[in-house]
């Protein structure tokens, strides 16, 4: 029939016509949208809905407080406009007193914009303080300085500081987990089966309390950044990531061996990602005066996280892995927190932050997925769940208790 | 402003110092110790006071405010005068309540409710905070013909001795005024004294803090002593965002307006001033002038000071004349002595001289 004699050419010598069709078929919607946009924002659209007020909204993003001999006594308030249009600043006020500023850059602030609001004030170290923000249609933002002290500058002193907090809250106590391995060797096999359910036990309470502390940081995180949708994204994205790493790392057939070693550096990495919330946690904390790094508080971290390094030696206990290994396996998951105090001690940003959180959530529960996997590999011929059950609450109760030092 | 330079500075100053250059460091603690540059909006005046004190970014618009506390100090509205058939003298005043946006502070806008003195039949009205200084004597005959020009019912409640029905609240005589309605409120001019007025519709504190208010002077029979000086100053504040907290302290309207324009006074002259609070939200305001000590009449309704003091206290609607003079030239402030007031915009300077 004709159709058959028309089909030929119309595959082989119409195609890029085709194409075309295609792209143009594809790009009508998007031109109808352009011109219900143009005709929407010309008319209104007929919704005659006038604001009564402007709606506005500003959210605190640092305060950086600096005094002699490096300055004068200053508090630089760092805002974002978070709100659907423009806004100015047109007085502020601190502690129930006017005062002069100056705002960098000068003018209002862009929607999605960053501003400085510069203040010459003689706070004094230990005081709390609130710099109360007037905009031109009169919406008070407050930004609360519960603990005056200077802001720690990003200069050596302080970045070995920072370095040191990260190494006692992250590396140190990792390593020393770590060094649970020979001892561990010699355990039974079940026991190494209760050790690997401790872990997963131990990451369930970790990956919580990640999610918990990413969503307390949406508090903080502005409006149009959507914290609970970075968490998702951040979360998800990763537990798919390395579950999708893990399947295909599965199905090139290595070594049992390999497997189990692939399984401790995830171990690794979820810990890592957690321990960098963490830091970003504790540097975010100092750098606004809420946490007292005492002895008590740097001495719990370093006896819960022991766990962590326990943790992420337990599925290669009848491995051998070679020392520069356990070196790089400890570092990934210790390090991170002194990259997070560093990031949260000079540049705190609770975006960042949030979205961290949400990508150690991740991270952490698709380790509770392998680790599941692994403990259903290795108890397929002696089944033993109340081992199972006992090590899992055993590894969240180890966390809990030793949670009682630092909160 | 030159922030992020001090900090690059710093950081090389810290490098250069790891380096041992230690001379550098010094010169750039040097460099970040020269004071910022003034704000600009902060040069209207010569008098806004030493680097660090208590002050407003800017001043406000007076002009599209339509008053200026300069004014308000010494005006004082005796009305249109006649006489009534008895003798008695008449005075009329006509006051129309008005919304108005007044930016009260330097770049914020408040919505606020005016009573606007106009000229006869409502011509006229003339927005102001806080409204007209009636000025009468005891004994005359008032009348206040009020028109609601704005969207919600108001009403004048005079402090004095007058009738019911002319007592300006709901349930006595017309109670409240409907939007386009009116009323000639009349009573005899008596007790003589200082006293107030205010709209006395409800929700109360929200009404006047949004500016129904003003003062009320009626005179003794005899006058009272002959001074240089009388200023009138209304004590009040604003809150701008509705919380029932004021935001904002101020006299005659404008808060710091006095500070930045100091008041002029003669040397040795004599100074009378009708001082009124209507402050709402806060349970008492002050008064206290700085170097001096004044005479204290309280309500204005005797002759005889009460006291001789450089502080006085004032609850909700209470008021008192002062008498003073000063006897050295220079700057002298007056303020609150609620100080967080005073930093948040009631404080002001006379400036003495010559």
């Amino acid at each position: 029939m004709a159709n058959k004699n028309f089909q030929r050419p119309r595959s082989q010598v119409q195609k890029p016509n085709q194409g075309w069709l295609t792209l143009g078929l594809f790009l009508l919607p998007i031109i109808l949208l352009a011109g219900v946009i143009f005709l929407f924002l010309q008319t209104g659209g007929g919704l005659d809905f006038e604001a009564p007020a402007p709606v506005e909204d500003i959210t605190v993003e640092r305060i950086i407080l600096t005094g002699p001999p490096e300055s004068v006594y200053h508090i630089e308030v760092v805002v974002r406009n978070s709100g659907p249009q423009a806004v100015t600043i047109a007085q502020v006020v601190v502690n129930e007193g006017v005062r002069l500023f100056t705002m960098e850059p000068e003018g209002s602030i862009p929607r999605l914009g960053t501003a400085s609001v510069h203040i010459d004030y003689g706070w004094v170290e230990g005081e709390a303080y609130g710099v109360t923000m007037f905009t031109t249609n009169a919406v008070a933002f407050t930004a609360e300085i519960p603990v005056a002290f200077a802001t720690p500058e990003s200069n050596t002193q302080n970045l070995w500081g920072f370095t040191l907090i990260g190494l006692y809250v992250g590396v140190i106590p990792i390593f020393l987990g770590i060094f649970w391995l020979p001892a561990l060797r010699r355990l039974s096999r079940s026991w190494m089966t209760f050790l690997n359910a401790l872990t997963a036990g131990l990451l369930i309470f970790l990956g919580v309390d990640t999610l918990v502390e990413a969503i307390e940081q949406t508090a903080l995180v502005p409006n149009p950044f959507q914290g609970f949708g970075l968490i998702a994204i951040g979360g998800v994205g990763v537990f798919m990531l390395l579950a999708a790493i893990s399947a295909r790392e599965g199905n090139m057939r290595r070594s049992e061996s390999a497997k189990r070693m692939a399984i401790a550096f995830m171990i690794a990495l979820g810990i890592g990602l957690h321990n960098l919330g963490e830091g970003l946690a504790i540097g975010a904390a100092y750098n606004v005066g809420e946490i007292a790094l005492g002895t008590f508080l740097v001495v719990g971290f370093i006896i819960q996280n022991i766990t962590e390094g326990l943790g992420i030696i337990a599925p290669i206990l009848r491995e051998r892995p070679a020392i520069r290994q356990l070196i790089f396996l400890g570092l990934l998951g210790g390090a991170p927190a002194i990259a997070g105090a560093w990031i949260g001690g000079f540049s705190p940003s609770a975006t960042l932050a949030v979205l961290f959180l949400g990508i150690g959530t991740g991270a952490i529960f698709e380790v509770v997925y392998e680790i599941a996997k692994l403990l259903q590999r290795d108890t397929a011929k002696r089944p033993a769940p109340m081992l199972i059950f006992a090590g899992v609450i055993s590894g969240m109760l180890l966390l809990w208790v030793t949670g009682l030092l630092i909160k | 402003m030159s922030k992020k330079l001090t900090r690059g500075e710093f950081l090389k100053a810290g490098m250069l110092g790891l380096a041992g250059t230690l001379g550098a460091a010094a010169s750039t603690r040097l460099v970040q110790q020269t004071p910022p540059p003034s704000d600009p909006h902060a040069m209207h005046s010569d008098h806004h006071g030493p680097h660090g004190m208590t002050m407003p970014v800017g001043e406000v618009n007076h002009e599209s405010n339509g008053f200026n506390p300069n004014e308000i100090l010494t005006d004082f509205d005796y009305g249109h005068i006649s006489r009534l058939p008895g003798g008695q003298t008449l005075r009329e005043y006509w006051v129309v309540s008005l919304n108005k946006t007044i930016e009260v502070m330097h770049g914020i806008d408040f919505p606020a409710w005016t009573f606007a003195p106009a000229d006869p039949d409502w011509q006229n009205p003339r927005p102001r905070i806080p409204g007209p200084t009636f000025r009468a004597t005891e004994g005359d005959r008032v009348r206040i013909h009020f028109f609601n020009g704005s969207d919600h019912p108001h009403s004048m409640h005079f402090h004095g001795i007058h009738a019911s029905e002319m007592d300006g609240v709901p349930g006595a005589g017309p109670g409240l005024i409907d939007p386009g309605g009116e009323f000639t409120y009349e009573f005899d001019a008596f007790p003589f004294g200082l006293h107030l007025y205010h709209c006395h519709a409800f929700p109360l504190a929200r009404h006047i803090a949004k500016g129904l208010y003003g003062a009320f002077i009626i005179d003794p029979k005899e006058g009272r002593p002959a001074v240089d000086h009388e200023f009138v100053m209304v004590m009040a504040g604003y809150d701008v965002d509705f919380d029932d907290a004021n935001d904002f302290y101020h006299v005659n309207g404008i808060p710091f307006h006095y500070q930045i324009n100091p008041i002029p006074i003669g040397l040795n002259k004599k100074v009378r001033i009708y001082l009124v609070n209507t402050l709402e939200f806060d349970l008492v305001n002050s008064f206290h002038l700085h170097a001096n000590f004044f005479h204290h009449y309280p309500t204005g309704t005797s002759l005889t000071p009460r006291d001789y003091t450089d502080t006085i206290i004032q609850g909700q609607a209470e008021r008192a004349i002062l008498e003073f003079s000063y006897s050295y030239p220079g700057i002298y402030m007056f303020h609150a002595h609620v100080t967080e007031f005073a930093e948040l915009g009631w404080a002001g300077h006379f400036d003495v001289r010559a």
